[in-house]
């Protein structure tokens, strides 16, 4: 049966307003891909999906805007707030599954409140260009759906406020937003099209390369055009990243791996010497867009998801921790105390590591790793880790210890293998699994010591 | 692991069957029988169409079973590549490696063809 036409009671004085009009029926294929990720935070090329949405009904004109959805819009609401950001005022509400146009246009009818209205209903991406006056498309569009595809539609209510100018109505393209394919090809397609069509996030010096914050770039990585790189990177040595790569935020691609045609979700580690071509990864999971097919790495050293410490892991570790210094302050108490004086006099205990090992205290200060003793107490109030990376190491992402990953696991100390283990380990030891590793550390370093020493 | 021995166009091949899994656990075992398997011959297949999931190692494992037979003038190809580990092939780049069928006597045939004169 026909809709009838889209009428909107009240004055026509006010600017125009937007709804965007998501629901979950159109967006479900999100939650079984990505089940850790809001649909309307799905990255296009760094971007959340929603910013493209608000960002048309800014160039359409729009100051007021009502996102409205049949799911929880608690996530979304925390990050856009109350819009201040893009400096439009930005509210929110609910709907019903099976609420349409009509029903939207009524229960909203205070927020719209007479004023020329733009719908944006559905799970949609709006091929736009900020290059172009939206305006127009308000001023002279008729009411009703002036674009639709399979999964939405963008349409007007409202009569047309007075046409001040004559410029052509700009082109709209929408397209659905239905699959891992829709969001790969989009994605590519935004990378390729860049920062002249889209507001994209990241600054680069030349057209096609974008960069978040807090990027570490090895000298020997290579970045080839275009490509959009998130914040809180690390591109390790010998990595080759583009043409046509998104890097999504907290990402880590280790050494000589290359990403081309590809999208890196957030949080993901890429191991070492991977090629990933036409596909998307997000944590331990690689997928093909074209296909679908997806598959969950196991193995941690090939791909897997980077976990970003809460708050009461934060706290676990930090107890434990403490407990742990606790424990080696009071068993390193007595020897400390006996030794300490003895080895402070002959000028064998500085500052630093014991040195000389040629006499019995010396050996056994050694052997009891007693030169850390120093460091324990920091660990109580928290200022240190009993273990992480290289003792008091305070290079960004490392977390500094007493003892390092890399003592543990007999590496050697220093050099970029080192840093290696102590990341790995960073990102995947868990609080219990770190008393483990100290005591190995206390285990290894003396028998390091002594290999050193016969060498 | 299963493993025969085939003869065709007068070149004995070997065809293994590998398990289920393969990663730390069995990757060294793997690498001890292929040793055995090579004195047998160099021409080897892995019938890889049990196989669900292979970690670092395993693919560790592999390449060098494929490097032994290499340097014995043979060769090591895969057959039934399922679409998981196919995959984690692509992404560790081993796939160009290999030859790879999709069955255990397509690869078989193979070694018999390329010795046709």
């Amino acid at each position: 049966m026909p809709q009838p036409p889209l009428r909107h009671p009240g004055n026509h004085n006010n600017a125009m307003k937007t709804l965007i009009a998501i629901k979950e029926q159109h967006q479900s294929w999100v939650r079984d891909a990505f089940p850790n990720m809001h649909p309307l935070l799905l990255p296009l090329c760094n971007k959340p999906f929603i910013e493209y949405l608000i960002d048309f009904a800014i160039l359409a004109g729009s100051r007021e805007i009502r996102l409205l959805s049949d799911g929880s819009l608690m996530e979304i609401e925390e990050i856009c707030q109350t819009g201040s950001r893009w400096g439009v005022e930005l509210t929110y509400a609910n709907i019903r599954p099976e609420d349409g146009e009509r029903e939207l246009l009524h229960k909203n009818r205070k927020f719209c409140n007479g004023s020329r209205t733009m719908i944006l209903n559905g799970y949609t991406f709006i091929d736009y260009d900020k290059r172009l006056d939206y305006r127009v498309l308000a001023n002279h569009s008729a009411t009703g759906p002036i674009a639709s595809c399979s999964t939405g539609s963008i349409a007007f209510a409202g009569p047309p406020e007075p046409a001040a100018d004559d410029n052509p109505l700009p082109a709209l393209r929408i397209t659905p937003l239905d699959s891992l394919r829709s969001c790969y090809h989009i994605a590519m397609q935004i990378l390729e099209t860049g920062a002249e069509r889209y507001v994209l996030p990241g600054y680069g010096s030349e057209p096609g390369c974008a960069i978040g914050r807090n990027v570490a770039i090895a000298k020997t990585a290579e970045i080839r055009k275009p490509v959009s790189i998130g914040n809180n990177v690390q591109l390790l040595p010998g990595t080759i990243i583009g043409p046509m790569a998104v890097i999504g935020s907290n990402v880590i691609i280790d050494k000589g791996s290359s990403i081309s045609g590809s999208i890196i979700f957030d949080n993901t580690y890429i191991g070492e010497q991977l090629e990933i071509e036409g596909r998307i990864a997000s944590g331990n999971t690689l997928i093909d867009p074209e296909s679908g097919a997806s598959v969950a790495m196991e193995d941690p050293h090939l791909l897997t998801g980077i976990h970003s410490a809460t708050n009461s892991a934060t706290l676990l570790r930090k107890t434990i921790h403490a407990l742990a210094a606790a424990i080696l302050i009071l068993l390193q108490a007595i020897p400390v105390i006996i030794l300490y004086p003895l080895l402070r006099l002959q000028g064998k205990w500085k500052n630093g590591p014991i040195t000389q090992q040629a006499g019995l205290a010396e050996t056994l200060a050694a052997r009891l790793s007693l030169d850390r003793f120093p460091l324990l107490p920091k660990v109580l109030l928290g200022q240190l880790a009993i273990i992480g990376s290289a003792p008091r190491s305070n290079s960004p992402g490392c977390r500094p210890a007493v003892f390092s990953y890399a003592e543990a696991e007999d590496w050697p100390v220093t050099g970029s293998d080192a840093a290696i283990v102590e990341r790995y380990h960073a990102v995947h030891s868990t609080p219990f699994n770190d008393i483990g590793m100290t005591i190995k550390a206390l285990i290894n370093r003396p028998h390091k010591r002594n290999a050193g020493a016969a060498a | 692991m299963a493993f025969r021995l085939e003869t065709q166009n007068g070149i004995t091949i070997g065809i293994a069957e590998l398990d289920e899994r393969l990663d730390a656990e069995n990757s060294k075992a793997l690498q001890k029988a292929c040793g055995d398997w090579q004195q047998q011959t160099p021409f080897l297949v892995f019938d890889c169409t049990k196989l669900d999931f292979i970690d670092s190692s395993g693919l560790g494992a592999i390449v060098s079973c494929l490097r032994r037979s290499l340097e014995k003038n043979g060769d090591l190809k895969l057959a039934g590549l399922n679409a998981k580990v196919s995959m984690v092939f692509e992404l560790t780049k081993a796939k160009k490696l290999f030859s790879i069928f999709s069955n255990a006597s397509d690869a078989a045939a193979s070694f018999a063809a390329s010795r046709q004169p």
